[in-house]
């Protein structure tokens, strides 16, 4: 309890940092004006963590004062979220509009200059393309809700995650500083209000990926996983910046603004034609395929896990990857044909949908068959991302053919699963890294008491802390996170009532709403989802009960406890907010704000009880009969039959005499009923292998690189050494041999000196008068 | 009154002279005069200039590069001076330290 306590008073640190913006409150400052604060400040903060961080390694304050940083970090975080909550409640209350700084910061201002047959003028001095300013709408408010929100609670999990993990001593504060660092890069995107400024902040946050995942540099497989990523995202970014060229070759300029007040009219009033545009876009898309870690691009993201897992649950489940989410939907205005887009982009959308049903199918389908936790959550987010993909996809079909308010109402169901996944998953992450974190401990206490930790470290080898086989029976162990795991699991799922049933079922409704009006193409996204809601429901259950139901499989899951406070309240302030929280928003309009229907999250002047009875009937009891029909078929698959089907493989009674707390109790005792814990049954298919193998796309991949790349690889490196570095050798040899005969007059003699001097003299002498002659 | 041509003819036999002499004696104190020999065919150069345009500018100059001159010369010797001190020499053509 003592030193528990004393825990907390580390939390005095974070006072100053929490204390500027309400200040700034009290003064009667205005919050757009102070909106630079949120990326401005860990931009300064991140260095410093980095350099101090060199300075005082190992030093006693700096490790359990400031937990090598973290607290610095978390107190920087911290002054985001204030100033971003802030910047949020001015949204909500005062202007409900899209807005800008009146005066973007101008970095790269020219003079625009015309020609006018004989020669340039200046038409426009000082003309500033891309100044960095801010765009608010409830998109970009609810991703700066979701990054700045759980940026902080990530970063007080990783506080107590990274400062007790035994692998890395020392190194912490490379972590924090290059967690702030993506900070900036997440909040920046989304503030920005120019697509050159998104592509900056973009870049930013590729990088951090990189050097997060490859945080523990000295395992081969993280350094392979970071360079992997690294590379795979680089393939989309590429496409990006060439759709991005194409935007700015259309309209003139990227700003938000300038693109989106007419997309129809391009640079010098001249029709935007529809294909190229829709080129262009598609080379958008491909960018945010390969962030979002989406079919064909998809290899990376299981490989991120390498990183530690505060990591996985920030930047490969909650914001990084959202970004590509966040560049589609932020096409919606080009395509609204009924607010002045341009017609006849159909097939954007249909592609869209296509690959996310596509990859929401594929990566369940080798969810299945993980047994490393994070591999399976990674699986997850791909294919929960895919949903959202899908629904923008169909919302982008539904825009361009005009059905302006169904559209609408995808699209907002699909950022509200956004907003319902990031949270969910984000837990889910860290329910997991504290699991795998008390696994490793419990493994190590068992294992190596009393052993000196160079043996330790050869032995973590050999025990994988992260694969589900070594786990089971955790319930009673560890209540709070078996209670967060089961909330957030039911949300991905789409458990009635809690999370992202409100969305899912928004989405899969509305795909094939899109397919009865017309859509004839959207048959297949429409049928992989409702396929994959049912899949969902047996791999993150099946998950749940391989972690946390049946008996233990391994001895050390007696030791394992909870962990420290630093991990379990992130857990507990996400367990709410998913269980009440994707509730609330959907009774308050989440959806039609997030479409930009409504200017403000409200009840419609209903009472609450009246709109939560609305939306419950609505949610269960859709006017359209055939819709009514998808989400039953919906709720029996992803409630019924997956959880019913994962508890008769992977469930089984606790060990006797274990009881688990109330709130899972239901879940572990309904899972004794139908378990048989027959873990390996349909392990050994081939099917099964091939999912083991994850459907031999990265097999796939690297046969093309080691055909392709690899020859040319070899090629330009024999090319290197003979021709461009030969010729360079040449040069240099003839070179020497060259000064050995000049070096000859130079002979030390000042007389010769003076010699030679008087004849060049009076040689440039004799050529000028020859010349003038 | 001496035609302004007849003094710049002076000046160039002069230069002539030192610059002969500045490459071909050993003796540095030799040289150091040839130098100072140049320099003052150069001012004559100034002086005859003053005299054809009929301005003061060419005088003004003279008078500068005497000064000039003069401040050269004591550190031409103090340079002459402490080769002597460590190389025990003033001829030219065994201090050839420039060359290493």
């Amino acid at each position: 309890m003592g030193e528990s306590k004393q825990e907390w008073d580390r939390l005095l640190l974070l006072i100053p940092f929490l204390a500027v913006v309400p200040y700034l409150i009290i003064q009667g400052e205005s919050a757009p004006d102070w909106a630079w604060l949120i990326v401005a400040v860990p931009f300064i903060i991140s260095p410093i963590i980095a350099i101090a961080g060199q300075i005082w390694n190992g030093h006693d304050t700096w490790v359990n004062r400031l937990k090598e940083g973290g607290i610095i970090a978390l107190g920087a975080l911290g002054l985001s979220l204030s100033a971003g909550l802030w910047l949020i409640y001015d949204y909500l209350t005062t202007q409900p509009s899209k807005r800008f700084t009146p005066d973007p910061w101008s970095w790269l201002s020219f003079d625009v200059l015309t020609y006018n047959g004989e020669g340039w003028s200046v038409a426009a001095s000082g003309f500033d393309f891309f100044g960095l300013g801010l765009y608010l709408d409830a998109l970009s408010i609810m991703l700066l809700f979701v990054a700045t929100f759980l940026c902080f609670l990530i970063c007080w999990f990783a506080v107590g995650y990274m400062t007790t993990d035994p692998i890395n001593d020392n190194s912490n504060h490379r972590f924090f500083a290059e967690f702030v660092l993506f900070s900036i890069g997440m909040f920046g995107m989304v503030l920005a209000d120019n697509f050159l400024w998104l592509f900056i902040f973009w870049e930013i946050m590729g990088l951090c990926s990189y050097l997060l995942i490859g945080f523990y540099y000295w395992k081969k497989s993280a350094a392979y996983a970071a360079k992997k990523a690294f590379l795979t995202t680089r393939v989309g970014d590429v496409f990006l910046l060439i759709g991005l060229l194409m935007l700015y070759d259309i309209y003139g300029s990227l700003d938000f603004s300038v693109v989106f007040d007419d997309p129809s009219t391009g640079v010098g009033g001249a029709v935007v034609s529809a294909a190229k545009l829709q080129t262009a876009l598609l080379m958008l898309f491909i960018g945010a395929v390969g962030k979002s870690a989406q079919f064909p691009l998809h290899v990376w993201l299981p490989d991120a896990m390498e990183g530690p897992t505060p990591v996985s649950a920030l930047i490969h489940a909650a914001t990084m990857v959202n970004a590509g989410l966040y560049l589609v939907a932020r096409m919606v205005p080009f395509v609204d044909v009924a607010n002045g887009g341009v017609a006849g982009m159909e097939d954007l959308g249909l592609i869209v949908a296509w690959i996310g049903g596509i990859t929401a199918f594929m990566a369940a389908a080798i969810a299945f068959v993980q047994n490393d936790i994070k591999k399976v959550l990674a699986y997850s987010t791909m294919s929960q991302l895919a949903y959202i993909f899908t629904g923008l996809g169909a919302a982008l079909w539904l825009f361009n053919t005009g059905n302006h308010e169904a559209g609408a109402l995808v699209f907002g169901g699909a950022l509200f699963h956004l907003f319902n996944h990031a949270m969910a998953k984000g837990m889910l992450f860290m329910a997991s890294g504290s699991v795998i974190h008390e696994v490793h401990h419990a493994h190590d206490h068992l294992h190596h008491e009393g052993d000196d930790s160079e043996h330790d470290h050869a032995s973590h080898h050999d025990f994988d802390a992260q694969d589900m086989r070594n786990m089971g029976g955790l319930a009673s162990k560890m209540p709070v996170t078996a209670t967060a795991m089961m909330l957030g699991s039911m949300s991905i799922i789409g458990i009635p009532l809690i999370g992202g049933f409100w969305s899912k079922e928004v989405i899969i409704g509305k795909t094939w709403y899109a397919y009865f009006h017309g859509a004839d193409a959207l048959l297949g996204p429409a049928l992989l989802i409702l396929a994959t809601a049912g899949m969902t429901g047996f791999y993150m259950s099946r998950m749940w009960f391989m972690t946390f139901a049946g008996e233990p499989r391994n001895e050390l899951v007696e030791h394992v406890h909870e962990a420290t406070p630093w991990i379990k309240t992130p857990l507990i302030v996400l367990s709410i907010m998913t269980a009440l929280g994707g509730f609330g928003l959907a009774v308050y309009g989440a959806v039609e704000f997030l479409s930009a229907e409504a200017d403000y999250l409200s009840l419609h002047g209903h009472t609450l009880l009246e709109q939560i009875i609305h939306e419950v009937e609505h949610a269960f009891l859709p006017e359209d009969m055939q819709l009514r029909y998808v989400g039953w078929v919906t709720i029996l698959l992803a409630f019924i039959i997956g959880p019913i089907m994962a508890a008769r493989i992977y469930g089984g009674a606790l060990k006797e005499g274990e009881q688990a707390i109330p709130l899972v109790h239901w879940l572990t005792s309904l899972s004794g009923k139908f378990g048989s814990q027959n873990v390996d049954d349909l392990a050994n298919s081939e099917l099964a292998e091939a999912l083991q193998q994850r459907l031999y796309f990265d097999d796939l991949y690297e046969g093309i690189l080691a055909r392709t790349i690899v020859p040319f690889a070899a090629f330009a490196a024999w090319f290197d050494a003979n021709v461009i570095d030969g010729a360079i050798k040449q040069i240099e040899s003839k070179s020497v041999l060259g000064s050995i005969q000049i070096r000859r007059v130079t002979t030390g003699s000042a007389r010769d000196y003076i010699l030679m001097a008087a004849i060049g003299t009076l040689s440039i002498f004799a050529l000028i008068w020859g010349v003038n002659a | 009154m001496i035609a302004a041509s007849w003094i710049a003819g002076l000046g160039v036999i002069l230069f002539g002279i030192g610059l002969v002499g500045a490459f071909s004696r050993k003796n540095a104190i030799v040289v150091l005069m040839c130098i100072e020999v140049m320099l003052n065919a150069a001012n004559l150069n100034f002086v005859a200039g003053a005299l054809h345009h009929g301005s003061v500018d060419g005088w003004v100059f003279a008078a500068i590069a005497i000064a000039i001159a003069a401040a050269e010369v004591a550190i031409g010797l103090a340079i002459l001076l402490s080769l002597y001190s460590t190389q025990e020499t003033i001829s030219l053509d065994e201090a050839t330290l420039l060359k290493h």
